[in-house]
């Protein structure tokens, strides 16, 4: 499964493919290579019917995102698992083929009083009082390309009425409260004997 | 839910969707148009890559004359076309014709098999009465046509003028009846049905045709000088040369009436006018042939009517009436209302009526008649009231086309092969769900216009005084042309694999005619009737989640490549270079033959039905199994597709940076458009291979030295 075209069916292929190139021209060795797509890598679940073929490999490339990595890691312990994919962040699909990040999972959500626009990840400096000083015709001093996050959020509170939200005051976020690793437990969760949730 | 392909290192997937083979392609709206459904959307592709002979194979697997109909179809299918709601239809009789004379049809013999014993009788020699004798021949069965006249062919023979279809022709396809064994008895009228079943015929085929001119009912009709049109083309197409004198009159405005008056026109007459009640949009006649007619110099009086005819001094005086049109009647044509006192008279020589025929049966034959003197028979198994008498054609339909009248010689045959095996009816064919519906505004927008090229007619001042075929053929490049105009309705993507699809938009966002669209409950979807079948979904889909309808078209670039891949090993030159080249167009032909010619040796060149369906995967595997470099040829600006040449060079792209990271030169992958005006693709071919031989040259040293 894939969205954002890296992992799906194709780009196993594709890098099986470039895989047997290198191999052709110039490498070291001769690989055997076997070709697997699984829905998800997160959930051990959907790995389970690979167990069998998976005795016979000497090394197991993910595709899937550095959870995938770890779970396939975790779930085959004998085999070494190595990332096929630099996982880079969470993010929104600009046009075909080009994302923006939109997310850090920084677990402190401020969505709700900067209009649907995360200071976090949009704002280079990621301040929760902003604008700084730096911004200049709406763009941001650090890259004159990306739009100053905390023009953009002005101008939304102000059409929908809500600029007191901007008026205020936040505290600045402890980025050294974050326990990691973090884990959450929902109503449903099966205790699995953790606390943090 | 995961799904596992496995491969050794040589192998490599021939086809991703191998385990669904099936045809999931839907039945065009053409094919569903025609009588015999007839595969048209496949030899129509077939023609725009050029391979002709293959194109009439196809023809020829569903129409058993395919000569007459590439010359007189009225092909409904063109009009059921949904290329004329972007500019105009195919031309798809024009290009019917191309296949059948450039295809070799002249050179297919006929043959037969006597399998069966049972002989069949079939009553009139038309196209249904030929195509029955074709397809029971075909099943094995003796066969006997009785021909009331010197010549076979019916209607063929003595309804349609030579220029429309020339008698060698006909002559050719009677002949392979004759030497499939057809038993022929010409000039020999049957006049009793019991006689032929004495005579030892388990199943007579009545196929009478309808000769018989209808009247108009009008004071003076019995004149001489007033002939009926069917009547006047059955004199002249036997030989006789009737004289219509200097001035004559054709009323009516169906085709008859237009051959009855261009066939006037070249015995000599000097003036002819048609007489039609209604106007020209109400016309039956195809609209084609009138255009023909009135430049050969037929002149039309439209809202005319006559109303008495006198006799006087040699000539025919005929009073007619002006007409307006009321309210339509209940063919929603507009029904003619006369203007009262709009009386005139006109002098003319003759005046051939062509208003209509009927068929005309014999009492003797005992049968049940429907609607105008038609053979009332079962519309599924044409039998008559009568065991063993089947009927079709105009003797059942009344006055209609060549091809619903060889459609019903098609079915007579299957049927009465039924009866005679004691069988209860098959059907004709697996039935495929259709293709039906507009295509949407923003689709419609997107695809390119293209006119309709026509084929070529004789100039007027040619055509006057003889029966010379009016229309010409095409030449290889307008025929092409043309082909490659045509939508493929119902071969498109589709999302075959729901399971696999994450719903990732990808298609939504690369298809160049915005077809996909994500539906109410979040589920994408590929809707059939509007896919153009470019392919580029195919080949950008994540997942692989989406395939072309046809096995053929998923399949096609993959084995390809195999197979030069295959060859390009067994050869003896190094390095070799992989081409994926566009199939359509002229270089089926000439242009890709003779730029593989002109280009190095060495150069292996994949043919692919459009390069938008090559996969990053597919330059991948010819590097693997040793290319040195690959060149995808493409069409350019000629292509029939939008954006295929973009995403060609995204798939370049893709593959130059893993070569890069492979340590590989990026110029191993090249692109060319075989169709840009300012360079010579032969001469940019040569370039590409002195660099990749430079490259080979240097990493033979490299590996070498490394060793």
């Amino acid at each position: 499964m894939t969205v954002c075209g890296a992992g799906g069916e194709r780009e196993v292929s594709f890098l099986h493919g470039a895989l047997r190139v290198a191999q052709v021209k110039g490498g070291d060795g001769v690989h055997a290579f076997l070709e697997y797509t699984v829905k998800r890598q997160c959930d051990r679940e959907f790995l389970d019917p690979l167990g069998d073929r998976v005795s016979e490999v000497d090394a197991i490339l993910s595709l899937g995102c550095g959870v995938g990595v770890q779970v396939v890691a975790e779930r085959f312990p004998d085999v070494p698992a190595l990332p096929g994919v630099n996982t880079s962040f969470m993010g929104a699909t600009e046009q075909g083929g080009v994302w923006d990040e939109r997310c850090a999972a920084c677990g402190d959500c401020r969505l709700a009083e900067t209009a649907g626009i995360c200071p976090i990840t949009r704002c280079t400096k990621g301040i929760l009082n902003g604008p700084c000083a730096g911004t200049k015709n709406g763009k941001c001093e650090a890259n004159k390309d990306i739009d100053c996050a905390w023009v953009l959020i002005y101008k939304r509170l102000e059409s929908l009425g809500q600029l007191d939200k901007i008026r205020r005051y936040y505290p600045p976020r402890n980025f050294r409260t974050i326990p990691r690793p973090r884990r959450l437990a929902g109503i449903t969760s099966i205790d699995l004997g953790g606390s943090n949730g | 839910m995961y799904s596992v392909s496995m491969y050794e290192t040589k192998d490599y997937p021939t086809d991703r969707g191998e385990k669904i083979s099936f045809d999931r392609s839907l039945i065009p709206p053409c094919q569903a148009a025609c009588p015999l459904h007839m595969e048209i959307r496949e030899y129509v592709d077939l023609i725009a890559q050029g391979k002709v002979m293959e194109a009439l194979r196809v023809i020829r697997n569903d129409n058993p004359f395919p000569s007459i109909c590439a010359h007189v179809c009225t092909h409904p299918c063109e009009n059921a076309c949904r290329r004329s709601q972007v500019d105009k239809p195919i031309a798809i009789r024009a290009l019917k014709r191309f296949a059948v004379e450039f295809g070799g049809d002249r050179m297919v013999q006929g043959e037969a098999e006597t399998m069966r014993s049972e002989r069949v009788a079939i009553v009139g020699s038309g196209p249904a009465g030929l195509a029955c004798a074709y397809y029971l021949r075909k099943l094995g069965y003796p066969v006997t046509i009785f021909e009331a006249h010197s010549e076979l062919g019916g209607m063929l023979r003595v309804g349609i003028p030579q220029y429309r279809l020339p008698r060698e022709v006909l002559d050719t396809e009677v002949q392979r009846l004759i030497q499939m064994g057809v038993e022929i008895r010409r000039n020999t009228r049957v006049v009793s049905l019991d006689l032929l079943f004495g005579m030892g015929y388990k199943v007579i085929f009545l196929t009478l045709g309808a000769h018989q001119g209808l009247r108009m009912g009008v004071e003076g009709e019995e004149s001489p000088g007033v002939v009926d049109g069917a009547t006047f083309l059955r004199e002249v197409n036997l030989g006789l040369k009737p004289s219509l004198g200097e001035k004559a009159a054709v009323v009516g405005g169906g085709n008859v009436a237009i051959d009855a008056a261009r066939t006037a026109l070249r015995l000599g007459t000097k003036r002819v006018v048609i007489l039609y009640r209604r106007s020209r949009a109400e016309m039956p006649a195809d609209p084609t042939e009138v255009e023909q007619a009135l430049e050969e110099g037929v002149e039309v009086q439209f809202l005319v009517t006559p109303t008495k005819i006198k006799r006087a001094n040699g000539h025919l005086s005929v009073t007619c009436m002006r007409m307006e049109l009321g309210d339509p009647d209940a063919g929603g044509r507009r029904r003619p209302v006369p203007i009262k006192d709009s009386e005139f008279d006109e002098e003319f020589d003759t005046l051939v009526t062509a208003i209509g025929q009927a068929p005309q049966i014999p009492e003797d034959f005992h049968l049940r008649m429907g609607r105008g003197s038609t053979v009332q028979v079962d519309p599924a198994t044409l039998t008559t009231n009568r065991a063993g008498v089947f009927a079709g054609g105009d003797a059942v339909t009344g006055p209609a086309t060549v091809v619903e009248a060889l459609a019903a010689g098609r079915q007579a045959a299957l049927r009465i092969d039924d009866y005679l095996q004691h069988r209860y009816p098959l059907a004709n064919k697996e039935v495929r769900e259709g293709l039906a519906g507009d295509l949407l505004p923003k689709t419609l927008d997107m695809v390119k216009k293209t006119s309709r090229l026509e084929p070529q007619v004789l100039p007027p001042e040619a055509r006057g005084k003889n029966f010379e075929p009016v229309e010409l053929v095409y030449n290889w490049e307008a025929a092409i042309n043309e082909a490659r105009r045509c939508l493929r309705c119902g071969v498109g993507a589709e999302i075959l694999f729901q399971d696999k699809c994450a719903t990732c938009l990808t298609c939504l966002r690369v298809c160049p005619y915005n077809v996909p669209y994500l539906d109410e409950g979040g589920v994408i979807q590929i809707p059939a009737d509007q896919c153009q079948a470019c392919g580029i979904c195919v080949t950008q889909c994540p997942a692989g989640a989406i395939v072309l309808r046809k096995p053929y078209d998923r399949r096609h670039v993959a084995s390809e490549l195999d197979h030069a891949l295959r060859s390009a090993a067994e050869s003896k030159f190094k390095p070799f270079i992989i081409g994926f080249c566009c199939q359509y167009g002229l270089f089926g032909t000439g242009a890709l033959a003779s730029l593989w010619r002109r280009a190095k040796a060495g150069i292996w060149i994949v043919p692919v039905l459009c390069v938008a369906k090559v996969e990053a995967e597919h330059i991948l595997r010819a590097f693997e199994m040793g290319a040195e470099g690959v060149f995808i040829a493409g069409c350019g600006e000629q292509c029939a597709r939008e954006k295929t040449a973009f995403w060609v060079s995204q798939q370049v792209e893709k593959v130059r940076k893993v070569l890069v990271q492979l340590g590989l030169a990026s110029e191993r992958v090249q692109m060319f458009n075989l169709y840009a005006g300012d360079e010579d693709p032969a001469h940019a071919l040569d370039e590409f291979t002195e660099k990749i031989g430079g490259l080979y040259l240097a990493s033979v040293i490299k590996q070498e030295v490394k060793s």
